[in-house]
């Protein structure tokens, strides 16, 4: 039955969508008997008298009720269908926890099928088995060739010794694939969510926290592009003719106050401990990918760089997440914490309707963004002091804004809890949103390959002699990243707030050191 | 003709007359109509020959290769080292400044992050500039730095050739600038501009990427040639008779910038041979790298002229004030801080012996009022 034909030949793509054939020729099975039990079976030739492999018919019966659902339409990889690197996914927990991996699956309305990837892994288990079994044999045979034989009884063993090295090719063979099937479809699982989070669609989202109320104007109120013009700030004009829509140019004041607002984030969040860094802009495809992202997916936010494997970054998030990747830290130095400064880019594909112009949504920006690398025990801990920091931060320049715990539906993959905070944007007339606060514990730490090792030895073992100390197995980190600027947004937020009745515009006080001491962006008094 | 009064012979004879020069011979319509597309076929063959042409050259620029550059102006000389000369890789080694390890892991070779003092000294470098040159009357920009491809061609590059600096965008005409000059030329584009509007002088911020395909030799390790950097790039627009004259304004303003941050440094008046085929004049400055060993000098920036061979192509005009017909503007750019090359100055230049690195004095307000990066002391 369909074992041999299901993998030999077959791509992982074709392997979801042909029919498991009703008989083939399946030569290299020499040694695998049919039991009595596999009745679907019977077209296996019977050569080997070793026992049957009935976890394997087992997995090949269920493929024949796979093959009917449709694949999983959530693509991690490449266009071969065969992932570039692999997730180090804990399949047995996912196997243990099926239940509850399957209920956040629902409530987070991911297109994951779990039963998919139960079943590969099954699949996976049962040919790994065989694999060990199989080798066992060889080894077996092996020794046997090492002492005296006959030389009919030599003559024999050379060749199930053949036999079994051809079976043990073509299992290893299947394993592969399957290995790569799984990991495909397991990426596409979700990371699991926090206990507290609301269950839901974006109107679930609950309100942690507000602070301060929309300002009252006694005039009427401009939005930030009316602003800008008035005030010669920005040029969307210029920037459509030599780029495209959604560029823009910063001009006078506004690039002013673009470099205050870093410069001044940056010092803030390095006063609490975090290391700035400036990162490459240009990455390669899979960091992107680790990071939970889908660079080549048909709406994605990844621009591509033509003839490589690059991509620009949408986000800090994913040059910082990559500077530890394939590691294994040693416990003492966690946590790790950034401040990155960088440009982002964004294709926006598929952002439609409303406040998408002026600033709102731009293809490129300047943002300063927080990443800790931690203990698993602590990510709640350090989740909790980031919305504290971005909180500080925006009231110290007089916003209004509220909290939001995101709902289960708007978390995203990587996400296991995700504060997002909105301010008040009266040009826009409504809450607007500024920054993002993730807590993705292990789920990028697997892709990314970011361990690290627990300090502790064994206080109380007898040290054994002349050994060395046991080393604690590593274990994940937790990654989180949250926004501490996005300046196009904050810049909305400052010139729409900050106006004056005469058109000018109020420097918050943080800024104005940063500025030349500028306290106010006054109209400018045009010639002709 | 036909729309006059003819007698019918004299028609007739005019039109036989066009027929005989007729290529198709049939009527006058088609000899139009084939006529009109030679006049295509051959205003586009025109084009693409005429764009090779360079820009003509300053009398005073000499002729040859890169040994005939002429030097204008020395500043300084190399500093005196009482120990030996750390280049800035293991400065910034030492000093925990740079990650090109874990940055080829994520980006690839001759990309870089900066840490700690470097990330505060880019920004300090960065934004002492602007102010500087912004209080000589530049307008500060912060530009697109993905640009549809017939910009970055209208500035004089070749984006699609072979060894082509610039990174495309996979499935679109756009690619990411290797320079402000372009976003900053594209301003303009397709317009007419007031005289009293002139001269419009820009001082503009971004991010530059460069594939540097075709970058050979040595100097590529470390911040010599990068993928990715900042750069403040100043950009003047004026009257053709005033062009010279900005071009030396320019290059005394990058002069003085780099003299206010203590670097040893020769103006270069690049020979004929490098000119690259937008300029018609253009001042190279080299400062003293000391990690360079024996070759010493490694170019900071660079001042052209291009008269009007961007605006020809961009199509910036300008109307003089007494209404007669409009003229090309002349456009020039100018590098007032390439970062990480001014980063290698700074922190080769001012290294001491206990592996410390002295902050110029006009940095230190934009860094918080710090004077030197010390080292770090690691734990364990």
């Amino acid at each position: 039955m369909g074992l041999h034909s299901y993998f030999g030949g077959a791509t992982i793509q074709t392997l979801k969508m042909a029919a498991v054939p009703a008989s083939a020729s399946y030569s290299r099975f020499v040694f695998s008997p049919i039991s009595r039990n596999l009745v679907a079976l019977d077209s296996f030739p019977r050569h080997s008298p070793s026992p049957p492999f009935p976890l394997l018919a087992r997995a090949v019966s269920m493929a024949a009720a796979v093959q009917t659902t449709p694949p999983s339409s959530e693509d991690i990889g490449t266009a071969t269908g065969k992932p570039q690197w692999k997730a180090a996914i804990d399949f047995k927990w996912i196997r243990d926890n099926r239940e509850a991996v399957a209920e956040n699956i629902r409530k987070r309305n991911s297109k994951a099928s779990l039963e998919l990837v139960l079943e590969l892994y099954e699949k996976m288990l049962a040919v790994q088995k065989e694999v060990e079994r199989l080798r066992g044999e060889r080894n077996a045979v092996a020794n046997m060739m090492k002492g005296k034989l006959e030389p009919s009884e030599r003559l024999k063993f050379i060749e199930k010794g053949k036999n079994l090295k051809e079976a043990l090719a073509s299992f290893e063979e299947d394993l592969v694939k399957l290995s790569d099937e799984l990991q495909q479809e397991a990426q596409s699982i979700p990371n699991m969510t926090h206990p507290d989070v609301p269950i839901g669609g974006e109107d679930s989202s609950a309100v942690r926290k507000k602070v301060g109320s929309p300002r009252e104007f006694s005039f009427s109120v401009k939005d930030h592009l009316q602003l800008g013009k008035e005030l010669d700030l920005f040029d969307f004009d210029a920037a459509a003719e030599v780029s495209g829509s959604k560029f823009y140019y910063l001009k006078n004041e506004a690039v002013l106050l673009e470099m205050a607002l870093v410069n001044w984030t940056l010092s803030q969040v390095m006063q609490k401990g975090f290391t700035p860094l400036i990162t490459p802009e240009i990455v390669r495809s899979s960091i992107v990918e680790k990071c939970g992202f889908q660079p080549r997916g048909d709406n994605t936010q990844a621009y591509s760089i033509e003839g490589s494997d690059q991509c620009l970054i949408g986000t800090a998030e994913i040059p910082v997440g990559g500077v530890h990747m394939d590691s294994i830290l040693a416990e003492t130095v966690l946590p790790l914490k950034y401040a990155a400064f960088s440009h982002c880019f964004r294709t926006e594909a598929g952002a439609a309707g409303l406040a998408t112009r002026g600033l709102y949504r731009v293809h490129q920006f300047s943002k300063v963004e927080m990443f800790v690398l931690c203990r698993p025990d602590e990510s709640d801990t350090y989740h909790e002091e980031l919305i504290t920091i971005e909180e500080d931060l925006f009231s110290s320049l007089g916003l209004h804004y509220k909290t939001l715990d995101m709902a289960s539906e708007d978390l995203g993959a990587p996400a296991y809890r995700k504060f997002d905070v909105e301010a008040w944007m009266p040009g826009l007339g409504r809450y607007g949103e500024i920054s993002s606060a993730s807590n993705c514990t292990d789920y990028q730490s697997r892709r990314l390959g970011i361990r690290y090792r627990p300090a502790e030895l064994a206080a109380s073992t007898n040290p054994k002699k002349g050994g060395k100390g046991n080393l604690a197995p590593t274990k994940f980190v937790h990654t989180l990243n949250a926004t501490a600027c996005a300046v196009p947004r904050m810049m909305i937020c400052l010139l729409e707030n900050n106006q004056q009745e005469d058109g000018s515009v109020i420097i918050p006080e943080p800024l104005r050191p940063f500025m030349g001491g500028m306290e106010v962006i006054l109209p400018k008094h045009h010639t002709g | 003709m036909m729309k006059g009064k003819l007698e019918p012979s004299e028609r007739l004879k005019f039109i036989e007359k066009v027929l005989n020069h007729s290529a198709s011979g049939k009527n006058l319509k088609e000899a139009l109509a084939s006529f009109e597309e030679d006049l295509v076929k051959l205003s586009d063959e025109l084009q693409q020959e005429a764009q090779s042409i360079p820009n003509m050259t300053h009398p005073d620029v000499p002729i040859g290769g890169e040994d005939s550059s002429a030097v204008r102006k020395k500043v300084g000389s190399p500093r005196e080292f009482s120990f030996s000369v750390k280049d800035h890789l293991q400065l910034g080694k030492e000093l925990d400044l740079f990650d090109f390890d874990a940055a080829a892991e994520v980006s690839g070779s001759k990309f870089y992050y900066l840490k700690n003092e470097a990330v505060l000294l880019e920004m300090a470098l960065v934004n002492w500039t602007l102010s500087q040159v912004m209080q000589k009357g530049f307008t500060p920009l912060i530009t697109p730095e993905i640009v549809r491809s017939s910009i970055v061609e209208k500035c004089g590059f070749q984006p699609r050739g072979d060894n082509t600096q610039a990174y495309s965008i996979e499935g679109s005409d756009q690619c990411l600038i290797g320079t402000a000059e372009i976003p900053v030329g594209g301003v303009h584009m397709d317009s007419i501009l007031a005289e009293t509007v002139l001269p419009l002088k820009y001082a503009a911020f971004s991010h530059c990427f460069r594939t540097e395909a075709g970058a050979a030799g040595l100097a590529t390790r470390g911040l010599y040639r990068v993928h990715q950097f900042s750069k403040v790039e100043m950009f003047v627009l004026c009257r053709p008779d005033e062009s010279d004259t900005y071009h030396e304004e320019l290059i005394t303003i990058e002069e003085d910038l780099f003299s206010s941050l203590g670097l040893h440094y020769k103006t270069l008046d690049m020979a004929s041979e490098d000119l690259g085929a937008p300029a018609y004049r253009k001042f190279d400055v080299e400062a003293w790298m000391p990690g360079l060993g024996r070759y010493g000098e490694w170019q900071i920036s660079s001042a052209s002229n291009c008269t009007d061979y961007q605006s020809r192509r961009l199509g910036i005009r300008y109307r003089p004030a007494e209404l007669a017909a409009s003229k090309f503007v002349h456009t020039l750019n100018a590098t007032a801080c390439a970062v990480p090359r001014m980063m290698i100055c700074l922190l080769e230049n001012n290294q001491q012996e206990d592996g410390s690195v002295i902050i110029p004095e006009p940095l230190r307000p934009f860094m918080g009022g710090m004077e030197v990066i010390l080292p770090k002391h690691h734990t364990g």
